[in-house]
């Protein structure tokens, strides 16, 4: 790559010496790329406005040697919305976090454009979201699984049968999936409770577009339920602990008491 | 360079400052070694005085030598309204343009989770207590018109209605700077000088 004029989303700006900024965009191109932007801190002609957090831009990037130059940047979205109410906000800044730390930096064509349409898509959804815990769940959830990351929810993942209830049944956070009550039994591991409506949300969750995640409603038991396993779920496989989280817990409502051994 | 141990250690101490490297350093070494002996005794008493002479007023949270502030103590201010901005250089700047005769509130910096900055982090309960402690009318919410800022600014503005402190909540204007170039600017900020135009006198 030397020249690319794509579209990107902006998921962090970092201040840089007197008068430049570092950017990290996530572009259907070339997936998550960081850029230096000269002039930025010191100009208000040559970025303008553009560069700040959520922002959809079109950009123009100049990679001849060492670090990507952002040669130019147009505003085309800035999600005004997501400031305007701190729920979005905090779950916003938490996704784009997320992506920032985790989205990838090369690979398959249709995955990265996968993913920045995901991210676009999830972005405008939230502008529009009245933000509660279960829709909290299920954009992570989704988030996951198109970072490659999706927890089987509906055949063991030792045996490939369907578990039955009645009562709740056994989700390995370990083996990224449930057990059947046979293989559940024969495990030494820590495993979580989950009922099957929980599952059949969070499967529903995964396959529904963004825009549609708020019509799912929860009981009590299943929103802490699906809280808990998606938090221990990304924490386990991705091993990062975001920054955002606290600010999210504080304003969105936060999973249960994750610190307690599994049932 | 083969320099003296003072040298090197005065060059040390100048390029971890933001902006100077290596080369400035040297410069600014060489230059005070040869500048007048009372112009580097007065910079080195200014540096040393700097901390110890430099508190937060305990009701703006600015950067004074006294505590309250010249501001706070000044009666010909007005006191019903209290200008909300992140930082002391924000409440220069504010203070620079003269339009402003009522009291200030330095927050501390902005919301931003991704750096891990929440309202525990901000002076979000001091602001409170200022503002239910009584006397105050409006509160006008000048963080930064960024992403960061807003969020900020409707946050406080949430919790300010929520706790009931009844007083008028605003937030500065936002529009195009002055000398700006309408062909240049994005079209959110065309779109926002739209919507707060004002008539003409």
């Amino acid at each position: 790559m030397t020249r690319l004029q794509t579209e990107a989303l902006l998921l962090r700006s970092v201040e840089f010496s007197e008068s430049d900024r570092i950017v990290h965009l996530l572009t259907p191109e070339r997936g998550r790329l960081t850029a230096i932007a000269k002039g930025a801190r010191r100009s208000i002609k040559r970025f303008g406005g553009s560069l700040d957090l959520f922002n959809h831009l079109r950009v123009q990037i100049d990679k001849r040697r060492g670090m990507a130059r952002l040669e130019g940047a147009v505003l085309i979205d800035p999600f005004l919305s997501l400031r305007a109410v701190p729920g979005r906000f905090a779950l916003a800044s938490y996704l784009v976090e997320l992506l920032d730390r985790v989205a990838p930096e090369a690979g398959a064509p249709s995955d990265l454009r996968r993913v920045f349409a995901f991210a676009l898509a999830a972005l405008r959804a939230l502008s529009e979201a009245d933000v509660t815990p279960g829709l909290r769940a299920l954009l992570e959830l989704q988030t996951l699984d198109v970072l490659g990351l999706r927890p089987e929810l509906g055949r063991c993942v030792h045996c490939g049968r369907a578990p039955v209830g009645p009562g709740p049944v056994a989700f390995h956070v370990a083996d990224g999936g449930v057990l059947c009550g046979a293989c559940a039994s024969r495990c030494d591991a820590p495993l979580l409770r989950v009922h099957l409506g929980t599952l059949r949300a969070l499967e529903q969750g995964i396959e529904f577009g963004t825009a549609r995640l708020s019509r799912i409603s929860w009981s009590p038991q299943a929103l802490a339920e699906a809280l808990e396993l998606v938090s221990r779920f990304q924490r386990f496989h991705m091993g990062i602990q975001l920054r955002s989280e606290p600010f999210l817990d504080q304003v969105v409502g936060s999973p249960p008491e994750s610190g307690r051994p599994p049932a | 360079m083969q320099s003296s141990p003072a040298i090197e250690r005065l060059v040390s101490s100048l390029k971890r400052l933001p902006g100077i490297g290596e080369k400035s350093a040297t410069r600014l070494a060489f230059y005070l070694l040869g500048a007048p002996e009372e112009m580097v005794a007065e910079l080195a008493e200014s540096v040393g005085r700097l901390k110890q002479d430099t508190c937060l007023c305990e009701r703006c949270f600015n950067l004074t030598d006294v505590s309250p502030c010249a501001i706070c103590r000044n009666p010909e201010r007005n006191a019903a309204l209290l200008c909300v901005v992140e930082e002391p250089a924000d409440l220069a700047a504010v203070e620079k343009s003269g339009s402003f005769r009522g009291h200030y509130f330095v927050l501390g910096g902005a919301l931003s989770p991704i750096d891990g900055v929440g309202p525990d982090d901000l002076r979000v309960a001091d602001l409170e207590a200022r503002v239910h402690g009584g006397g105050i009318e409006e509160v006008i919410l000048a963080t930064n018109p960024n992403t960061e800022g807003d969020a900020t600014a409707h946050f406080l503005a949430d919790r300010l209605r929520k706790t009931g402190a009844g007083v008028a909540i605003t937030r500065i204007a936002y529009g195009m700077p002055l000398g700006g170039d309408l062909e240049y600017a994005d079209h959110v900020t065309v779109g926002r000088s739209l919507e707060n135009r004002r008539q003409m006198d």
